[in-house]
């Protein structure tokens, strides 16, 4: 199996948090977490597949989140796990990133340079690495670099500007611009990441995603 | 002590590279500011929010703000 889980052992995933005891020790948007769990993304056909995935006999039967309660790609998409766990009859820990890097250093993005989360990882019942997802979908970072275009032409930018070489006040009237193209996206980008972590998953153990 | 007033406001969290990278900068320059962790209380955070999505933040004694910092645009809140 893959190496990036070798700090991850059985007794160390016990040691992560309850959903339970994340909400509790959230200082910041429990609201938005119970928010967002109450308003769950996931069809009945994705609940199926989680369940007929951890029925298998390497399928996942425990699922690793890596979080911080501050981040808001974290108040979307950690509810969305908490429900694949419950209905699939996951164990689920939960590890604050700022507390744990060593685990967090395992699942770097943007070629080892970002510490980007949430991240989910999933494990057979002896703590085998199966997969990991990590901060959003593909089409969410597909539709962020769009908006960065589409804005960049909305405000006749040249082509090479960037956020980093834009001057204030112009930086801020695109920053505004992208965040205002992107936020009507934020539930259609939560449905896309169930689908992004059921072909990981169906990748991994080798089945078809709509099983 | 400095008229807290007369100084930028800057909404950060605890790790956010972008935040770190501001602060350093500003530290070296001598820019004294007042920093607000938006992580460690729901009020704090809700007065950031007026302000704009992305930490850091910076409030201006002018009444300016600025999202983000450098290259980065930050990270979400």
């Amino acid at each position: 199996m893959s190496t990036v889980t070798t700090v991850v052992t059985a007794a160390r995933f016990e040691q992560g948090l309850t959903w339970g005891d994340f909400l509790a020790g959230a200082a910041v948007n429990r609201d938005k977490f119970e928010q967002n769990y109450v308003n769950p993304v996931l069809t009945g056909e994705d609940l199926s597949f989680f369940r007929k995935a951890s029925a298998l006999p390497e399928g996942p039967r425990k699922l690793l989140a890596i979080a911080e309660a501050w981040c808001g790609d974290v108040y979307r998409e950690l509810p969305t796990a908490v429900r694949i766990a419950e209905s699939a009859g996951l164990d689920l820990r939960i590890f604050l990133r700022d507390e744990n890097p060593d685990i967090m250093d395992k699942f770097l993005s943007n070629n080892g340079k970002s510490r980007a989360i949430p991240v989910f990882v999933f494990y057979t019942a002896d703590t085998k690495y199966i997969t990991h997802f990590i901060e959003r979908s593909a089409t969410a970072h597909a539709g962020l670099a769009l908006a960065m275009e589409q804005a960049k032409a909305k405000l006749n930018l040249p082509a090479t500007a960037t956020f980093g070489n834009l001057q204030d006040p112009e930086k801020q009237r695109y920053l505004e611009e992208v965040i205002s193209t992107i936020e009507p996206h934020a539930d259609q980008w939560r449905r896309d990441a169930v689908g992004e972590i059921r072909q990981l998953l169906a990748a991994a153990l080798h089945l078809p995603a709509a099983l | 002590m400095a008229d807290q007033s007369k100084l930028p406001i800057v909404y950060t969290i605890r790790g956010c590279a972008a935040c770190v990278k501001l602060l350093t900068k500003w530290d070296a320059e001598g820019i004294v500011y007042d920093e607000r962790r938006v992580e460690l209380s729901q009020a704090t955070l809700d007065q950031a929010r007026r302000y704009g999505k992305l930490v850091p933040i910076v409030v201006w004694p002018d009444g300016r703000v600025e999202q983000g910092f450098g290259d980065s645009f930050g990270c979400f809140i």
